[in-house]
């Protein structure tokens, strides 16, 4: 393992790149969009989201003013251990990550009731901003791979953990989940969105596997269920930023857990908005 | 694509069309949830004046300001969608946001000759055409103070005027 400084750096910069930079994928999404869609202002739209991009990256400055909350995921390989000074070093990255990008000031001061009524005031300290609790997850390849995902709050607005009776078909699941997307896209504001979607036995489970789909989620690999979701989704007409056109669903990224032996499935879905996932992956 | 310099005149108004492409340049304000209703409370108390602040002809950006940009925040929140008929009987002309509004809020839209506009959530693009920026009212807010930007080519897309809604016309 690397010492404690290169640590903090590598997560300093990997956070910086997370929230300024759209992934290869992403921005061949964006032109094959631009280049089948068929409504003018759509199109417009979507232009100027990748032209964003474009400065965004140049710049290594955010993509959006929701610079958004820093989720972890830690890949764990066999000979790999954590340490609690590994994790102050990431969080210390973290940290300075948000210093640097600069992420927006928005974490709020105060006890309980003043967290909850904002009552306390912001922090005016862009790395005032904790993190949401490490997700670790066990892998063969012999890693310690960080993934830093921000996450804005609109998706979180109109994302969804619920319930659905399968009724022992597939099809059943994916009308649930389409018929959520088209109302949250609808609403969200700041569509197309990439649908992240986790299907477990509980809310922790499903919600756990929702954000390791935007992890592992790539938009130019798309299997069958995942194309039917973005499909159907695109013909709703809601179009970017909810203004009408063909582009509603850049993709959909799925991840399905084990299950149980029941006739109840538990689905998390977040409809990412046209610039989420914002993401990057290190090797510590 | 229509150039929009500030302040807007009256008679510009009415050649702006649904799903027309603009491009706004000048001096723009930005308030959003916590600052608009304190704006619209001064303007019934008429103390805009003492503030300094000047609506006629003007852009309200519902947006906050902070270290990591501006960008636009949903405009049908309560508190920034119930400012705007107060707000545009006050002078202000153009409403920068996104999402959709209600009935009420186009009527009164057109009631007194302003319209609203989607603004992409260009953050990068935006910051390299925002010239200046200061805070005008309620510092203590912080970045979501009522500020004075300064903008060049700040891209738009007209999405109600005249009674007509860009969001209806998609269904």
């Amino acid at each position: 393992m690397m010492n404690r400084n290169d640590i903090i750096e590598k997560v300093k910069v990997a956070l910086i790149t997370a929230g300024s930079t759209f992934s290869a994928d992403k921005k061949e999404v964006y032109r094959k969009a631009i280049e089948r869609e068929t409504v003018p202002g759509a199109k417009w739209i979507l232009e100027t989201t990748l032209q964003n991009a474009l400065v965004a990256e140049k710049n290594r400055s955010p993509l959006c003013d929701d610079s958004g909350i820093p989720h972890l995921f830690l890949e764990v390989g066999p000979n790999k251990n954590i340490t609690g000074e590994l994790i102050a070093a990431i969080h210390k990255g973290v940290k300075e990550g948000l210093r640097a990008l600069p992420g927006r000031p928005m974490a709020i001061k105060g006890g309980d009731t003043q967290r909850i009524d904002q009552s306390g005031g912001l922090d005016f300290d862009p790395g005032a901003l904790l993190s949401a609790p490490i997700l670790l997850k066990p892998t063969d390849e012999d890693v310690l791979r960080l993934h830093i995902l921000m996450h804005g709050g609109g998706p979180e607005i109109r994302g969804k953990t619920f319930r659905v009776f399968h009724r022992h078909k597939v099809s059943v699941v994916t009308e649930e989940i389409i018929e959520w997307a088209v109302e949250a896209s609808g609403k969200l504001g700041c569509s197309p969105v990439t649908l992240a979607i986790g299907i477990g036995r509980s809310h922790f489970e499903a919600t756990s596997l929702m954000l390791e789909a935007m992890v592992f989620g790539n938009h130019s690999i798309q299997n069958e269920i995942e194309q039917e979701i973005t499909d159907r989704l695109n013909k709703s007409n809601i179009g970017p930023l909810g203004l009408g056109g063909d582009t509603t669903c850049l993709g959909t990224f799925l991840k399905v857990g084990p299950q149980r032996a029941s006739g109840v499935r538990i689905v998390s879905m977040r409809p990412c908005c046209g610039i989420e996932p914002r993401k990057a992956s290190i090797d510590l | 694509m229509t150039t929009i310099i500030t302040p807007i005149t009256e008679v510009l108004l009415p050649q702006l069309n649904v799903g027309e492409n603009i491009t706004i340049s000048g001096y723009i304000y930005t308030g959003r949830d916590a600052v608009l209703p304190k704006i619209v409370n001064l303007i019934k108390l008429r103390q805009l004046k003492e503030y300094g602040i000047y609506l006629e002809g003007s852009v309200i950006f519902h947006t906050a300001v902070s270290v990591a940009g501006v960008g636009p925040t949903s405009s049908n929140k309560f508190e920034i969608e119930s400012s705007i008929p107060a707000l545009s009987a006050a002078g202000v002309k153009i409403h920068l946001g996104k999402g959709a509004l209600s009935k009420d809020t186009i009527k009164a839209l057109n009631q007194y000759n302003s319209v609203y506009a989607v603004i992409p959530p260009v953050t990068a693009l935006l910051n390299s055409k925002t010239l200046s920026q200061k805070v005008i009212a309620f510092p203590e807010l912080g970045m979501e103070a009522f500020h004075l930007l300064e903008v060049k080519d700040y891209p738009a897309i007209i999405a109600v005027a005249h009674g007509k809604s860009i969001y209806d016309e998609q269904k």
